[in-house]
């Protein structure tokens, strides 16, 4: 022990004479980020040029707000493995750029994990653990302590007095307005740091899985991506694709959720995804409150 | 002038640690970290199936025109689906949706805690 103590004061000293021979142009030790955490590749990735004049494919359907501005991001293509951006597209500001709370982001990260949890953990209490109704041996005389049944939680082999009890749940909900915002949230946090990508269809030429991850690959996106598409019936080659791929999923749009997203490092999202998205993530900025639940009839709900 | 300076400096933190540095002392208790005896890391697949598609679907009230609610998505028992309660309500919710379908012991026993713990909450302790 005390050996490593000498060796590790050697170590040091000569990183403080050789930081203090370079001057003061060297960072200082808390704000250098380590080297493993740094992604050189994506560092390293090419802007795309900002003079050439790209047209955009897809305004916001909804009204923006006056004293905010679309957010705006390419639109890519899977045809071709190093095509090029088809056009800009707009992003509405209420949902794709909302201020960051990571404290709801929690709240709804935690309640996706324990709503659905239900425990099975259950243990016998005395009474119901097999046998002990007669008294071991008398109360008095025996020389030997007091008891009253052999299934008592002092005993070997008898109940538990306070174990877990049959299946528990852990449900409660949320209320619709923060899991709304969560999602918000998420998808402003991946925009934000660059994970996010719009593509316009699904459609690649191959059902080969290695043609994704060639793709995924060569543009620098990251390692594992959620794809996401409207309607019930996606692409076959796409989903041939990612079968058998791990890290790549596809999920329809209703299927969106917070731990998906912080799960995979890349979004990808289809012009028709983020118009289903955007449609029903604002309407609940605008809506009355619930008189009675949604599920049952309204006149004047789409 | 900036050199001179970068010597001091370095002369003084030499100073410095040398005045701090331990001597080597063994007084005979070394090994006290069994390193044969640290158990592995048990290897966890973070991408199963089951782990990468956790959580998909449990926003299809909001995304999917509230024709089903998250609760319709849990599996696992009727009488604990979309429903939280402290063991005598999960028992006697138990009792009136399955109770009539449960085996003759299996009902004693779960009618016998319920008897219990009506008594332990409504009658004994602080609150009543």
């Amino acid at each position: 022990m005390f050996r490593i103590s000498v060796t590790v004061c050697g170590r040091g000293i000569s990183k403080r004479l050789a930081s203090s021979f370079s001057g003061e142009d060297a960072l200082p030790s808390n704000l250098r980020i380590p080297s493993n955490l740094v992604d050189r590749a994506r560092a390293e990735r090419p802007p795309p040029p900002s003079d050439s004049s790209l047209p955009v494919l897809r305004r916001c359907d909804a009204a923006v707000p006056v004293h905010l501005s679309p957010v705006q991001t390419w639109v890519e293509t899977l045809e071709r493995r190093d095509s090029k951006q088809l056009g800009l597209v707009d992003l509405h500001p209420d949902v794709f750029a909302v201020p960051t709370r990571i404290d709801i982001l929690h709240e709804v990260e935690l309640w996706q994990r324990n709503f659905k949890r239900i425990s099975r953990a259950h243990t016998k209490v005395r009474s119901e653990v097999r046998g002990g109704g007669k008294k071991p041996w008398r109360q008095k005389g025996s020389g030997k302590a007091r008891h009253g049944s052999i299934r008592s939680p002092i005993w070997r082999g008898g109940g538990v007095s306070h174990g877990p009890r049959g299946p528990t749940s852990f449900y409660y909900m949320l209320p619709m307005r923060v899991r709304v915002q969560g999602l918000k949230i998420a998808l402003s946090s991946k925009l934000a740091q660059d994970y996010l990508h719009v593509v316009d269809t699904l459609n690649i030429p191959t059902p080969d899985p290695q043609y994704l991850m060639d793709l995924i690959r060569y543009r620098h996106w990251g390692e594992s991506v959620l794809i996401v598409d409207v309607g019930e019936e996606l692409p076959e080659n796409i989903l041939q694709a990612t079968e058998s791929l791990k890290t790549v999923n596809v999920i329809p749009a209703i299927g969106l959720n917070v731990h998906s997203m912080l799960k995979h490092e890349v979004l990808v999202l289809t012009l028709e995804a983020v118009k289903f998205l955007e449609n029903k993530l604002l309407w609940h900025d605008e809506r009355f409150t619930l008189l009675y639940p949604f599920k049952l009839p309204y006149t004047d709900l789409p | 002038m900036s050199l001179l300076r970068g010597l001091l400096k370095a002369g003084v933190s030499l100073c410095h640690s040398t005045l701090q540095t331990t001597r080597q002392i063994s007084t005979g208790v070394c090994c006290l970290v069994r390193m044969n005896a640290i158990p592995e890391l048990k290897k966890v697949d973070r991408w199963t199936e089951k782990r990468s598609m956790f959580g998909v679907y449990d926003n299809i009230g909001i995304l999917g025109d509230f024709k089903a609610h998250p609760k319709d998505l849990i599996v696992g028992p009727v009488w604990v689906k979309g429903f939280r309660g402290n063991e005598l309500q999960r028992l006697t919710r138990k009792k009136r949706m399955v109770g009539d379908r449960m085996m003759t012991q299996d009902k004693h026993d779960m009618e016998k805690r319920i008897r219990f713990l009506y008594r332990h909450f409504n009658r004994f302790g602080k609150h009543r």
